[in-house]
C-alpha cells in the first residue's frame, strides 16, 4: 500500500512533504542571476529529496493542483479581452493566451473527468481594465504557473509528465512575451526555480483573486 | 524508445571521448551500475563520484545528458561568436551577451554533472547566420525552439529525479528564450496552446542538415578549442 502520506502532498493545510528541499537544491546547483558554482552545480549536494512516488491517484491530485492555476489564468485573461481595455501588443497577448489556457483547462477537465475540481470564483479587482495592473498580474500568474509545474515534474507519472511538459512550455512562452513587452528582462536566470505545492497555494492567496473554493 | 546510437549528435567523438574516460577508471566495479548495452557510463560516473552518480545513474540517463550538452555547445558557440563578431548592436546587444552566458552555464552544469563522461565540444561552422542581425534573429528562434522541443521530448525518459528537475528548469528557460527570439523577430512568441517535443532523430536531422557541426572533437584535452567560422 502506498504510503497515504505521500499523498497528501496536495493538502489543504498546504503541507508539502517535500519541504522546500527541490527548490533549494536547484536554487543552489545551478545559475542565480549570472554566477555558476563550480563542479557538479547541477545536482550539487544532492539531497535525500523525498519525492512522492509516482502514482495515477497521485497525477490526479497534481493536476487538479494546476487545474486550479489554469482556471485562474483563463478566467484573468478572458476577462480582460472583454472588458476591451487592452491594446497594441498587450492586445495582442490577451487575445491569444486566453485560447492556450482555455485549451489547457479544457484538457485537464478532460483527464481528470468527473474528479475535476470545480472552477472557483473570482475577483480579479482593476487587473483586468487598467493595463500597468494586467501586465503585472500577468506576469505574476505566468511566473506561478511555470514554478508549479517545474515543482511537481518528478512527481508525476511519465504519461502525464510528457504532457504536462507541452503545458509548461507555453506557459513560459508567455512569461518571455509578456515580460517582453513590460519591458523587462524576459529571462533572467539560467533556470527556473521550482515551488512547492505550499509555495505555489501562498502565492496564489497572495493574489487575492480566488473567492471561493 | 530511441537506441544508443541514435543518441550520437552529428560527428561527435563520443565513443573516444568515453574510452579516453575509461582508461582512468579504476578497478572499482560498481556492477550494479553498470547496464549490459553499454561500455561502462555507469562506471565512469561512480568512480569520478559525480553527483549524478549519487542515485545510480542510469546510462540513459548520461546519453540523454550528452544529448542535451551538445544542444547547448551549439546554442552557446553561436551566441558567442555572435557577440564576438558584434554583429548585433544597440538595443538588441545584450541579447547574444545574456542568451550566450545563460547557454555556456548550462554547458557547464551538465559537464560538471557529467564528470568524465561528457562529449567533448564539437566544431562550428555557423557559415554567416552570426553575422548579420537578421540572420542571427532567425537562427536563435529556430535553436531555442529545437532545444526546447529536444527536452520536452526526453523529459520522461529521464530517471534520475534530481536530474529531471534540473532539466524541467533549464527547459522552460529555453521556451521563454523562444518566445523572445520570435517577439524580436517579429513573429508570435506562443504559436499553440501547446508544445510538442521533438524526438532525437529528427533533432539530429535538423542540426545535421544546418551543416554547422563540422569536425569530430579533438581527443586531446584542449580546454576550449578555437570557433571556426
Amino acid at each position: 500500500m502506498p504510503d497515504d502520506r505521500r499523498l497528501e502532498v496536495f493538502s489543504s493545510s498546504g503541507a508539502d512533504c517535500r519541504g522546500s528541499s527541490r527548490a533549494e537544491f536547484v536554487a543552489r546547483a545551478v545559475l542565480a542571476g549570472g554566477t555558476l558554482a563550480a563542479g557538479g552545480a547541477l545536482v550539487a549536494s544532492l539531497p535525500r529529496l523525498a519525492v512522492s512516488a509516482p502514482s495515477p491517484a497521485q497525477d490526479q491530485k497534481i493536476l487538479n493542483f494546476a487545474l486550479q492555476l489554469e482556471y485562474i489564468e483563463a478566467a484573468f485573461y478572458g476577462e480582460a479581452f472583454a472588458k476591451g481595455k487592452l491594446s497594441g501588443d498587450l492586445l495582442e497577448f490577451v487575445s491569444t493566451v486566453r485560447g492556450h489556457e482555455r485549451a489547457h483547462v479544457a484538457l485537464l477537465k478532460k483527464v481528470l473527468g468527473r474528479n475535476a475540481r470545480k472552477q472557483p470564483k473570482f475577483d480579479f479587482g482593476e487587473t483586468t481594465s487598467v493595463p500597468k495592473k494586467f501586465t503585472a498580474a500577468a506576469i505574476a500568474l505566468e511566473e506561478t504557473v511555470i514554478a508549479a509545474y517545474n515543482g511537481q515534474a518528478a512527481n508525476l507519472t511519465k504519461e502525464t509528465l510528457a504532457e504536462a511538459a507541452k503545458i509548461v512550455s507555453v506557459e513560459a512562452r508567455h512569461a518571455g512575451w509578456i515580460r517582453a513587452i513590460a519591458g523587462r528582462n524576459p529571462a533572467p536566470d539560467a533556470t527556473d526555480q521550482p515551488k512547492t505545492a505550499a509555495e505555489i497555494q501562498a502565492d496564489v492567496n497572495r493574489t487575492g483573486f480566488v473567492r471561493s473554493s | 524508445m530511441q537506441s544508443m546510437s541514435d543518441l550520437t549528435l552529428g560527428d561527435l567523438d563520443r565513443e573516444g571521448a568515453i574510452r579516453e574516460a575509461v582508461e582512468l577508471v579504476s578497478g572499482d566495479t560498481r556492477a550494479a551500475f553498470l547496464s549490459k548495452a553499454v561500455v561502462g557510463g555507469g562506471a565512469l560516473l561512480a568512480a569520478f563520484a559525480a553527483p549524478v552518480a549519487a542515485e545510480a545513474a542510469a546510462t540513459s540517463d548520461v546519453a540523454i545528458l550528452n544529448y542535451a550538452l551538445t544542444l547547448e555547445y551549439l546554442q552557446a558557440a553561436f551566441y558567442t561568436e555572435t557577440e564576438r563578431l558584434d554583429a548585433v548592436r544597440g538595443k538588441l546587444a545584450r541579447v547574444p551577451r545574456q542568451l550566450g552566458a545563460v547557454e555556456r552555464a548550462h554547458v557547464d552544469a551538465i559537464k560538471a554533472a557529467l564528470g568524465g563522461a561528457a562529449v567533448k565540444r564539437p566544431a562550428f561552422n555557423f557559415r554567416g547566420v552570426t553575422e548579420s542581425q537578421s540572420k542571427f534573429l532567425k537562427t536563435a528562434v529556430a535553436f531555442e525552439d529545437l532545444a526546447a522541443a529536444a527536452y520536452k521530448a526526453q523529459a520522461a525518459r529521464i530517471k534520475s529525479p534530481a536530474l529531471l528537475a534540473a532539466a524541467i528548469s533549464i527547459h522552460s528557460v529555453e521556451a521563454r528564450h523562444a518566445a523572445w527570439m520570435r517577439f524580436l523577430a517579429g513573429v508570435t512568441p506562443a504559436a499553440a496552446a501547446f508544445d510538442e517535443g521533438k524526438p532525437v532523430s529528427e533533432v539530429r536531422a535538423i542540426v545535421a542538415s544546418t551543416h554547422f557541426i563540422v569536425a569530430r572533437p579533438k581527443k586531446s584535452a584542449k580546454k576550449r578549442p578555437k570557433y571556426t567560422g
